[in-house]
């Protein structure tokens, strides 16, 4: 039994990497014959457990401090698309909840510079009796919408059949695919700002768009199922050229300036700006967060480097005695140090990116996360923190061994 | 008589413990000539191993002066003085203090590592010193597979691998059985007597103390005798 237990121990202690490196460095030592680096590297595995939970806390907290990211790059950068450049959204100067006038829209379409606008009014019902729909839909005018899609294709029925029906819906392929929806099938939502519900027959389906999601459907029907307002949510303009867009945008401004209900227009990037300040500041929050983790990342180095160091104390004693200089010693303790950082960051940063990257995060948060993209910007932040920790880590037991002379060194472990 | 290796004017060292001063070294004057086993004795306290340390250049004196091969160890800064170490002392310790993660032929090359030679030539220098001391077959063993005298040799041999005029030792075979301990004596003996080398050990077994050349006693902190082992 006993022997049974060792050989599984002696297995498991194979598939771990520090004995890899262990044996990495005994081949260059024998190879290259020895120098600094293997005698390095023999040194941060010689105590595999402690090098191996060392490398496994930086990696998690890096994984951590990426995660937390991704996320907040998630929930305030909007993801940019090709013709984001060529829209403009006005809304209410006063508020985002206040409508405005349909009236507009004989004003809004005369402005040079627009080549099509569409009313856009956000409907935020529940589907199917969900408490949270995590899809918008939007009331639009379908015949005009059509020139507001630059990016995008239909990839399933007819966008004229969309134009025909008004009780029909146009939907992103994201929808239909997490629904199990085909053609033809029909769309109840109940209404949570406008007190009607829907029952929409899908018509069309579109993809290729930065969210394909969507649900779209007849501004006439929303109209008429409130008893004609006549007001709209929002315009959706498409401009000329990107050149254009500033111009059209103070042109729409200056439009209806003084009127009763004055416009701001903006680009779709910063509606969409506005549009996530209103979850309040993320970025302070998850800033915060990841300024935790950073703290505790260098807590866990910065206690692992002194503890390796001063149980060799005597060691490093010697090495003065034989002639190392204090240069030498803090050359071996930096890339000691820095060396577990590396390898923690690689392995959190690594694990991090082929977590995200390859679960369907979409599926799995009922579409709350969209992209959840972990970028190179994002990974090299990951590894700037973990090899600036690394440094800040060695200067503590460096300037403890530089201070340390010989005799005390050997007198404190003798 | 050579000219002294070693010269030793007036040297003390007082140490601050609290708010006393304890002096550990009175006023010592000698001269020791290359390729003598000088042994230092006394009981403990007396100063011995703190006399050994400075002249070694890893402790530093009060007061007072000395001239190793001509060179004043104290005007040396901290750089010049690892030079220093690495190029004319050689360390042999109580406990052996082998790095435990290298093996023997490692442990050896060590100081070699701040040398100007070629992997080649660290190589031949390391076997030489490891066959010197009787260990040219266990190059590949790590300290915990040896024996005490064992390691002790290999701590010889790194010891004089560099080819230092000088080898310093404190108390090499206080943790050695009598066997072993002949043998570590008998090496440092032979380095003295046929290579030339200028021996300095700290011990306390009068036995080991017939190895010597001369044998100089200390009691607190002064040169008590100086006199040829019997």
């Amino acid at each position: 039994m006993k022997g049974i237990l060792q050989r599984i121990g002696h297995i498991l202690s194979l598939l771990s990497p520090m004995t890899w490196l262990g044996g990495l460095a005994r081949l260059w030592v024998r190879w290259f014959g020895l120098g600094p680096f293997s005698f390095v590297l023999i040194n941060a595995v010689r105590n595999q457990r402690r090098a191996t939970l060392t490398v496994l806390s930086v990696a998690s907290s890096c994984a951590l401090l990426v995660t937390l990211l991704t996320l907040q790059r998630e929930l305030t950068v909007p993801p940019e698309s090709e013709g984001a450049s060529l829209r403009i959204i006005a809304r209410n100067k006063v508020s985002l909840a206040q409508p405005l006038p349909a009236k507009q829209l004989a004003t809004v379409e005369k402005i040079p510079g627009v080549v099509a606008v569409s009313p856009f009014t956000y409907f935020g019902g529940n589907y199917k009796g969900e408490e949270m729909t995590s899809f918008a839909q939007f009331a639009v005018d379908p015949a005009r919408f059509r020139e507001l899609l630059v990016e995008g294709r239909i990839s399933d029925g007819s966008y004229d059949e969309f134009i025909k029906d008004r009780n029909s819906c146009f939907v992103g392929a994201d929808t239909m695919k997490r629904y199990g929806l085909k053609i033809g099938d029909k769309m109840k939502f109940t209404g949570t700002f406008y007190p009607v519900d829907l029952d929409l027959k899908i018509a069309a389906v579109f993809q290729g768009t930065v969210d394909d999601r969507g649900v779209f459907f007849h501004h006439k029907l929303l109209d008429e199922l409130n008893g004609d307002p006549g007001t709209v949510g929002t315009w959706y303009l498409r401009v000329a050229s990107a050149e254009v867009a500033n111009d059209v945008i103070a042109r729409v401004n200056k439009a209806f300036e003084n009127s009763t209900a004055e416009v701001r227009a903006e680009s779709e990037r910063a509606f969409q700006m506005g549009f996530i300040s209103m979850l309040g500041n993320v970025k302070v929050l998850t800033l915060s967060i990841s300024g935790v983790v950073v703290f505790t990342l260098m807590l866990v180095t910065v206690s692992t480097m002194s503890m390796a160091i001063r149980e060799r104390f005597r060691e490093l004693a010697i090495l003065k005695a034989l002639g190392f200089r204090r240069r030498d010693l803090f050359s071996f303790i930096l890339a000691e140090s820095f060396g577990l950082a590396a390898l923690g960051a690689l392995v959190g940063i690594g694990g991090a990116w082929a977590l995200w990257t390859f679960l369907d995060l979409q599926k799995m948060t009922n579409g709350f996360l969209l992209y959840f993209e972990v970028t190179p910007r994002i990974m090299a932040s990951g590894a700037i923190v973990a090899a600036v920790l690394g440094i800040l880590a060695a200067i503590g037991p460096s300037l403890a061994v530089a201070r340390m002379s010989v005799v005390e060194g050997l007198k404190t472990l003798d | 008589m050579a000219d002294p290796i070693v010269v030793i004017r007036d040297l003390s060292k007082v140490y601050r413990q609290g708010d006393i001063n304890v002096i550990a070294l009175n006023g010592i004057s000698l001269g020791i000539s290359a390729g003598e086993f000088v042994v230092l004795m006394g009981p403990s306290g007396s100063g011995k191993s703190t006399l050994l340390h400075i002249i070694a250049g890893i402790d530093s004196a009060t007061s007072g002066e000395v001239r190793v091969q001509g060179i004043n160890v104290a005007n040396l800064n901290e750089s010049q003085l690892a030079d220093w170490r690495n190029q004319n002392v050689g360390f042999v310790f109580q406990s052996f203090n082998l790095i435990p993660v290298l093996t023997a032929h490692e442990n050896v090359e060590l100081p070699l590592l701040l040398t100007a030679l070629g992997r080649k030539e660290r190589r031949q220098q390391v076997e030489i010193a490891l066959g010197l001391v009787g260990l040219a077959d266990r190059g590949h063993h790590r300290p915990d597979q040896m024996s005490g005298g064992q390691q002790q040799r290999v701590a010889i041999a790194r010891a004089l691998v560099t080819d230092p005029a000088l080898i310093v030792a404190d108390e090499p075979t206080g943790n050695l059985d009598a066997r072993s301990a002949q043998d570590v004596l008998g090496i440092l003996q032979s380095l003295s007597r046929d290579a030339g080398k200028t021996v300095i050990m700290v011990t306390h077994d009068p036995k080991a103390a017939v190895y010597g050349t001369r044998e100089l006693h200390l009691e607190k902190g002064e040169l008590a005798r100086d006199s040829v082992p019997s």
